[in-house]
Order: structure tokens, then C-alpha cells, then sequence
């Protein structure tokens, strides 16, 4: 794996190129080459881009490698393959692969462009298909008044450091970028997944958190960076796990199956699981909802108390979906001792859920994150509450939407799975899980993802999504991404990005 | 009389119509059989050819799940994935490819469809796509979820209910009480606008109707007596407008007779009720502009039933602009809570629903329960074509046993059951009966939107 210096992050470890061949298959275009071809060779001698290739002494060429084709576009270069060849046996299309990839909210170029970032830790530029999907609304109608581009910038020089904890006592936790990793459990995904994750945290120095399956003890060396979640299952939560901790996450609800508890259908409930989870093998675990002890905002206060008690240094989040009344839950759980409110939407991931649960139940994030900041300002107490949005934010450009609206930071769950070769297929949940060996607990399966590698993707993404918020905030003349909370005046919503580009 | 906990059971009941692939997987002609896609696909898409190993067979496509495994494997780029056009050009309007197929599916396993991944569809969208329904946080009374000790009632009361009773002095009761069925579900079975439905389908779904503890909704002229006798209590006949209601015959066993309204219903209503006291009138209104008006006449006529037909987009029928169910439902509740009167008339609303959500959503819109109609059809296998042709029915409708109908019928409305309880969970109600009219249990786009964009239009505010 080649290191090489990057010109962006000094302050930050550097960047390693960290590429998968099981990830190069896809082609934008399709070249066809028809049987009436003679094999002339006229095709290879034009091409720039090595579409077209000959072993050295067959008489045939070879079929077109088309994933290094730029497409019909390139029909005003005068080495367009598709008009210069003789017998007219070329052609060149959109290709099929490409079409089949995807959905509204993960678009074929979404995924691609997270690739791209994983693999080079580059940014790519802020009006790029990649930031956004096409669902049709949110996030995806969402755009920053843009001013036009003024010089080059130092990224050293502007700050994307979120506080974690803004009440008066308690540590002070900073992280360097705006974003920690959701909670996957051991069981959704594999041990390696976790450990790239963590490691990437431990790099970034910021954290992940276990998920509802426990804590496992691949965990312990990064357990710096590791939150332990509380969720209704109470899988694997023991006093030893509370007290490794530096933040508790309360999982009260989960944006894609609000209302309802975790999933793990029976197949990847593997015997090391069921062990971490103290339950039978193979049988399918549906955690209850809600917490049997929590029916009202004093058991909560009390519920945050039996954590403290154990663990007084942690930090507590509390994680809840978005309800009608998501402001009122936001306030109390602040009152009952939280330091991090984190709101996790209706569009949220899962390695499980009823289909019925993940769109019609709870609104989404980008309607509830407004709602709590001016509730939480109303309040008086916005400035002692670290507002942390998730749930369907999957690019740079959606957590910078996301801190416009009001919200401090985000939490990212899919996007670092997509960092590992995720194709959005949704096939986690059953069976052997995770034909691309993340969300798997299949032995064979899971040795496909190297945590070491994985780690280098994830920090990767991370270390692109910097660049694109530094040269976000310096286009918007700022300097700390702090400025950037609660500006509804920088977003428009609508079709036309380019329209409001200059405004 | 023994407690029973309803409880509606399933069978996978497999499809006897040929698959329909999502996804098309081709292998070109430069494989070399080498068999690294049989090892790749954990689906079993990719298997050599049964007889002569040497060869790798065709691929079985309707088994791609779509995760790029054996593409990205093949050492020959022989291999391509596309989306399936059969699959595409399933159904038409509001019946896209999504929802038939995932009927199938229900119908198959009568298994809630579950996942894996987040939510892959639109932001939001027209009619039933614009509504979220709540969930409850922690401060929110007690209940159990779906899974706990707690049953969630799905019954539904069909009839005149009294909004109090009255006594006399020696304490006896004096209000007449107008009959009520209870039905286990709020979803009715109606073949009335299913022409396609023969003789073998229709007795399948009177066994499903009796299984489910629901009715089944028949045209008169199509109720034979072999039907009649498979579910008696559960054969609601559909009288077609102008039928004499002097001369009318209804089975005994029958407990609801439903009318198509012609202009003179409140007569016909009247004599109804007079020669069949015992018998629920349900009276079937095409709804259109200003329904709500009709259903307070309705309601002043002590009609116990309005059946509301929303055309199979769930809109208002008729020329000019047209109010979708849940916009007309809202108004037409809100016209009779204004009234103080809403418990009197049961509301049934047929139409545009297409999916499991679908239904819990027309509740929640001021429905007391809902119809199925085409979804009986999909559930059945069938594409919902733009144009029927039963000669040439890819499904092979017309073939269908009515036990296998039954199976189907009774897989999906179970999963549709289930889900209506996952959602009923979620929001901390534990009977379908309170849901009914919930507005303020419900997120419609256009109100949370338009609060949206007047939170960002009115500029920016740092904490």
C-alpha cells in the first residue's frame, strides 16, 4: 500500500491510498464491438485510454476494458474510436451495471464518488452528482448560497473541531470533524467491519459506538474511541463495558424502525453472537420497545442516574427518533443529564427493519433538526446541549446541511460502510448475510474486509469530507465550522442548484 | 365463552406464475466457464449446466439480489446485470413495480417484508406517500410494543352505534340498539369492481373472509349457492341501484346488505330498516366532490354504513378536480366530529390501496375501516395490467384453486395485519378503533413542509 504525503492534512495523519480491486468493476459506459470487426487495430491506435488493447502477437483485439471509456461524449475528439473504425463495428452506450446500481437516496454516483473518496482521500468538488441523491426532497433539494470561489485556502487554518460536551462539568471531549460513527452492532456487521471503524476512529480521534450487541473484546484496545450503547436489549451491557467507556449512548429509538426494537433475524445469530448476546443460537432477536424501565421522563432521569452511578466520568447521549414531539424529548432528556442530544431520522440505516417501519414512521431528519435548535434556543439552554443529527445523512454536503439547520455534529453509519464497497444492495439481513463480507457474520464472508485496509478507507472518506467542509465554510467566509450552526439564511431549497450559485 | 386471541394463520403458499427478475444477470459469449460466479454468488444465481459441467448455465436471474458479487469476480468481465423490463412494466398508476411485487411476497410468506439497509425510496411523494404516521418516545403512557404482553385489537365495529344510552326509571335500557358486527380486521374483502374474479377466486376469498372473521363484498348476481353456503355470515350481497327493496330476498345468515346508491336511497334505507331490523345497511357511494355532504345526509337518514369508492388511485370519482381519499376522508370526518355525531355512521373506504401502510393511513385519514379490492388480484400473482386480458393472463389467473386463493388472500392480509401492528405499536395505541381520524397522530407533507420552509425563509439565528 503506497504512502504518500498529503498536501492537506499535515495536522492530520496522512492519507494512504487505499484501493480494491473488487471494486474496479464498474463501467459507466458499455463499448460494444461487433463480430463484423477485422481486428485492423485501428481502434487500439486511437484510444488515449487503453479501452482498446491487443496482446502483443494475437491476431484478435481484445474485448473493450470499458471501464476506462469517457463515454459518448467523446465523440468531438478526433480519436473517437466509434467513428474511426472502418467496418463500424463499435458503439457506445450507457452502460447496463451502471444503471442497475443504486436508489433515490444512494445513486450510482453517490456510491462511486464515496469509493473515489475512500480510496484517495481527495474531495471532490462541492456541486459534484456525488453529494447528492435523488429522493426528491430534504437534503436532496437542499443547496448552499454559494458565492463564487475567492483563491486558494489553508485548510489548516479553518476548524471543523466539535465540542462534545457543552455543560459545565464533565470532560471536555473535542473532535477534530464534526461526526462520530453510529452505533452498528456485533451481529449486523462483522468483527472486522467494527475493528475498521474503530481503528479509523482511534485515527481521527474520534469514536464509534458498539450498537445494541455488546462489546467486543477486539474493541478494547481502541476502547478510547469506542462508545458503549444502552439499547432496549441490553445486549452485552455489563458494568465492565459502562465503565470502558468515555460516552453512553442510551438507544431509546432508531430512525429506521421508530417505535419498534433492534432486529437480528435468526440466520446471523451465529453462536460467537448469541455468546456476546448471552442468547440462543440462531434464533431471531427482537429487542422490546421501549426500555420496560422508562415510561416517563423521571424513569429516564432516573435511568441516566443508574448509568452515572456506575460510570460518573462518562458522558451521556441519548438517542432518540423523531417524532411529532422530538423537541419536548430533546428537552427533557437534557434535563434529565444529557450532554448529547442525538436525533436519529426516519431514513436511518439498519442492518434490519420492516420496509413498512423505514418510511412511514417518524419524519424525517431535516424537518425535526430545526424544529429542536429553536426549541432548544427558546429554552435557553441551546449552548449546553450538543445537538447531534442522524438518519439518512450520507455525504459531506448532508452533515454541512445538517449543521446549517442547527445541529452541532452528525453521526454516520452508512457512508463508512460504503466506504468498505458497499453496494446499497440491502441484503444484510438474512441468511448469510452480506455477500460483500461487511454486514456479515459469516466466517467465510468476513474475511473478505481487512480491518486494516478498512481502517485506511474510512479515514480516507473522513479526511475528503474535511476538504469539502473547509472549502465550504472558506466559500462561505468562514473559519470554524461553529459559524456555520443554525444559518437557514445560506440554504435555498429547490431543483436548481445552479441557480442560486453567485446569488 | 373462551378468551381467544385472534390470530390469522399463514402458510407459505408458492406462486404458481413464472418468476418476474428485478434484475437480468447476461453472461457474454467470451466466458471461460471457470466458475469463479458459482463461488462468488452466495444467492445460487450462477450453477454449471446439469448433464455437461463442463459449461456454466444460464444464469437464474429471478435470484440476483443485486450486490455486483459475481461482476466484480469475473476475471473475463463476461458477466452484466440489468434492470429487468419485466419487471419494470409491472402494474400502472398508483400499482408501481415496488408494491406489486412486494404483495407477492406477502402473499407467498404472509411474512412482514423485512431488510436490510435504510430507506431507499423518495423523499416524499402524492396522496398516501405524503403522510408519516407518529411514533411515541419515553414520555408517552404505558404500552408494550408488539411484542409484549399487551394484545393491540385490529376489531373494528360495523353499524349505528349509540352515542349514550337511555333508561327509563326502573333503570331498563330504552335506546333501540341498531345492529353491530364486529369484524377482527379493519380490512373487508370486495370483489365488486373485480370482473377478473371467477367462480373458483370469489369461493376462495369467501374462505378467506371466513378465515379472517371479515366480509366478503359480492355482487348479487354473482353469489351462487355453493358460495353462499361456504361463508354465510360472511357474503355481504351488493345490490345494484333500483333493486326493489319490497320484493327483496336476504338470506337469514346474512348480517350486512350493501346498496349502490341510486337517487331515492333515503326511502329505500327507510323500508330497509324496517322489514330487515336485524341486518346492517351499508349504503355504497361513489365518492366525488363534496361527499362529505352526502355522508351528513347519510347520517341524518340513520344509515349505519357509508361505503365511500374512491376510483383505483384512491381519488375522487368525476370530471373536475378531485380531492385524493386522504384529503376527502379528513374532510369528510371533520365534517361529522363538527357535528358531534362521528360514532353514529361506520365509514368504509375503498380504492388506492396498494400497500400495507396504505391502510393504516386511510384510517388515520377518518376511515372505521377499509375495502380491498385489486390487492386481492395481486395477491393472486396478478401484474394489474393496463389493459385485462383473462384469455392471456400471464398469471393464469382464471386457473387458480380456491384453496390456493385462500392461502394467498389470507398470507397477505396477515402480513398486512402484522404490519398495521408494528405501526399501531409505534405509536403507543393499542386499538385500530382509537386511530380512526388521528390526525394529530399523523405528519402530512404539505403542513410539515410549508412549517419548514417558513423556518428557512425566516433566516438565520445562531444558538
Amino acid at each position: 500500500m503506497a504512502k504518500r504525503p498529503s498536501p492537506y492534512t499535515d495536522a492530520y495523519p496522512e492519507v494512504a491510498l487505499a484501493p480494491a480491486e473488487r471494486l474496479q468493476f464498474m463501467n459507466r459506459y458499455s463499448v460494444r464491438r461487433a463480430d463484423t470487426c477485422i481486428s485492423c487495430g485501428m481502434c487500439e491506435s486511437l484510444c488515449p485510454y487503453g479501452v482498446h488493447k491487443r496482446v502483443e502477437g494475437h491476431a484478435k483485439i481484445l474485448p473493450p476494458d470499458d471501464r476506462r471509456c469517457i463515454g459518448p461524449s467523446c465523440e468531438v475528439n478526433y480519436f473517437f474510436c466509434v467513428a474511426n473504425c472502418p467496418t463500424k463495428s463499435l458503439s457506445v452506450r450507457e452502460s447496463d451495471n451502471y444503471a442497475s446500481m443504486g436508489d433515490a437516496r444512494w445513486p450510482v454516483e453517490m456510491i462511486m464518488a464515496t469509493w473515489r473518496q475512500a480510496e484517495t482521500g481527495k474531495p471532490i468538488p462541492l456541486d459534484d452528482p456525488g453529494n447528492v441523491g435523488r429522493s426528491g426532497g430534504g437534503f436532496d433539494k437542499l443547496y448552499f448560497k454559494l458565492p463564487e470561489a475567492k483563491g486558494r485556502f489553508d485548510p489548516l487554518k479553518i476548524k471543523t473541531a466539535i465540542q462534545l460536551n457543552r455543560r459545565g462539568s464533565g470532560e471536555r471531549i473535542e473532535i477534530p470533524i464534526p461526526v462520530y460513527g453510529g452505533g452498528m452492532s456485533f451481529g449486523s456487521i462483522s468483527v472486522h467491519t467494527m475493528v475498521a471503524r474503530a481503528k479509523a476512529a482511534k485515527m481521527w480521534n474520534t469514536f464509534i459506538c458498539t450498537g445494541e450487541g455488546g462489546y467486543p473484546d477486539a474493541l478494547i484496545p481502541y476502547q478510547d474511541h469506542v462508545i458503549t450503547q444502552i439499547a432496549t436489549g441490553l445486549f452485552g451491557v455489563k458494568e465492565q463495558t459502562i465503565q470502558r467507556s468515555r460516552i453512553l449512548e442510551f438507544k431509546y429509538a432508531q430512525g429506521a424502525k421508530p417505535g419498534l426494537g433492534g432486529h437480528l433475524l435468526g440466520d446471523k445469530n451465529t453462536p460467537e453472537v448469541a455468546r456476546m448476546r448471552e442468547a440462543v443460537p440462531y434464533t431471531s432477536l427482537f429487542s422490546p420497545f421501549p426500555f420496560h424501565s422508562v415510561y416517563s421522563v423521571e424513569d429516564h432521569k432516573k435511568h441516566l442516574d443508574w448509568a452515572v452511578a456506575i460510570n460518573p466520568k462518562a458522558l451521556l447521549s441519548v438517542k432518540v427518533s423523531t417524532p411529532n414531539d422530538v423537541e419536548m424529548v430533546s428537552v427533557g432528556s437534557y434535563y434529565a443529564g444529557a450532554h448529547i442530544v442525538h436525533l436519529d431520522g426516519g431514513y436511518g440505516g439498519t442492518g434490519a427493519a420492516p420496509e413498512i417501519a423505514k418510511k412511514n414512521i417518524a419524519m424525517p431528519i431535516e424537518y425535526a433538526i430545526p424544529k429542536v435548535h429553536r426549541f432548544l434556543i427558546n429554552e435557553g439552554i441551546r449552548d449546553q446541549v450538543t445537538l447531534i443529527a442522524s438518519g439518512g445523512l450520507r455525504t459531506a454536503m448532508d452533515v454541512a446541511k445538517a449543521i446549517a439547520l442547527g445541529a452541532d455534529g452528525a453521526v454516520i453509519g452508512t457512508a463508512d460502510l460504503v466506504a468498505l464497497g458497499c453496494v446499497r444492495c440491502a441484503n444484510c439481513e438474512s441468511g448469510r448475510g452480506c455477500p460483500r463480507g461487511i454486514a456479515t457474520t459469516d466466517p467465510e464472508l468476513q474475511a473478505i474486509t481487512d480491518s486494516g485496509w478498512g481502517a485506511s478507507r474510512i479515514y480516507n472518506m473522513y479526511s475528503s469530507w474535511r476538504l469539502q467542509w473547509c472549502e465550504l465554510l472558506h466559500r462561505l467566509g468562514m473559519t470554524d465550522i461553529s459559524e456555520l450552526r443554525g444559518r437557514f439564511d445560506l440554504l435555498s431549497h429547490g431543483d436548481n442548484p445552479a441557480r442560486e450559485v453567485g446569488k | 365463552m373462551r378468551y381467544e386471541r385472534y390470530h390469522i394463520p399463514i402458510e407459505t403458499v408458492p406462486t404458481t406464475a413464472p418468476p418476474v427478475p428485478k434484475f437480468i444477470i447476461t453472461r457474454a459469449s467470451n466466458c471461460v466457464n471457470c466458475g469463479k460466479c458459482e463461488k462468488a454468488c452466495i444467492f445460487g444465481v450462477h450453477k454449471r449446466k446439469e448433464g455437461d459441467p463442463r459449461e456454466m448455465a444460464d444464469p437464474l436471474s429471478h435470484l440476483c439480489k443485486n450486490c455486483f458479487r459475481c461482476i466484480s469476480d469475473c476475471p473475463q468481465r463476461a458477466l452484466t446485470m440489468s434492470l429487468g423490463q419485466d419487471y419494470r412494466a409491472l402494474g400502472h398508476g398508483i400499482w408501481t413495480p415496488l408494491r406489486v411485487s412486494t404483495i407477492w411476497g406477502e402473499a407467498e410468506t404472509g411474512k412482514i417484508p423485512v431488510l436490510g439497509a435504510g430507506y431507499r425510496g423518495m423523499f416524499a411523494g402524492p396522496d398516501f406517500d405524503g403522510v408519516w404516521t407518529d411514533m411515541s418516545e419515553i414520555v408517552r403512557p404505558t404500552r408494550d410494543g408488539i411484542h409484549g404482553r399487551e394484545t393491540i385489537s385490529t376489531s373494528v365495529d360495523i353499524g349505528r352505534k349509540p352515542l349514550f344510552l337511555a333508561f327509563d326509571t326502573e333503570g331498563a335500557l330504552t335506546t333501540e340498539l341498531a345492529p353491530v358486527v364486529e369484524l377482527s380486521v379493519p380490512m373487508m374483502l370486495d370483489a365488486t369492481r373485480l370482473e377478473a374474479a371467477g367462480p373458483d377466486v370469489l369461493m376462495g376469498f369467501a374462505l378467506a373472509a371466513k378465515g379472517l372473521d371479515t366480509f366478503l363484498l359480492v355482487p348479487r348476481d354473482r353469489i351462487t349457492k355453493e358460495l353462499m353456503e361456504a361463508a354465510p355470515s360472511q357474503i355481504v350481497p351488493v345490490l345494484s341501484e333500483g333493486t326493489d327493496v319490497k320484493s327483496l330476498e336476504v338470506d337469514p345468515r346474512t348480517r350486512m346488505v350493501e346498496l349502490c346508491v341510486g337517487a331515492s336511497w333515503k326511502n329505500w334505507a327507510k323500508a330497509f330498516a324496517k322489514r330487515f331490523p336485524d341486518k346492517v345497511l351499508s349504503l355504497r357511494v361513489q365518492a366525488s366532490k363534496g361527499v362529505e355532504e352526502t355522508v351528513l345526509e347519510m347520517l341524518d337518514a340513520e344509515v349505519p354504513v357509508a361505503h365511500l369508492e374512491y376510483d383505483e388511485d384512491g381519488r375522487e370519482q368525476g370530471r373536475g378536480e378531485t380531492r385524493h381519499a386522504k384529503d376527502s376522508l379528513r374532510a369528510v370526518h371533520r365534517a361529522m366530529t363538527a357535528k358531534g355525531v362521528r360514532d353514529e355512521i361506520t365509514v368504509i373506504a375503498s380504492g388506492g390501496v396498494a400497500a400495507a401502510e396504505h391502510v393504516p393511513k386511510t384510517i388515520v385519514c377518518g376511515a372505521d375501516a377499509v375495502s380491498l379490492e385489486s390487492a386481492l388480484m395481486v395477491a393472486l400473482s396478478c401484474r394489474h395490467c393496463s389493459t385485462c386480458r383473462p384469455s392471456s393472463c400471464p398469471a393464469s389467473i382464471g386457473a387458480a384453486g380456491p384453496d390456493w386463493v385462500r392461502g394467498r388472500v389470507m398470507n397477505m392480509v396477515g402480513a398486512w395485519r402484522d404490519q398495521m401492528l408494528e405501526m399501531l405499536g409505534a405509536m403507543g395505541i393499542r386499538e385500530v378503533r382509537r386511530l380512526r381520524g388521528e390526525v394529530g397522530r399523523a405528519i402530512f407533507y404539505d403542513d410539515i413542509q410549508k412549517e419548514f420552509l417558513s423556518i428557512l425563509s425566516g433566516g438565520g439565528e445562531h444558538g
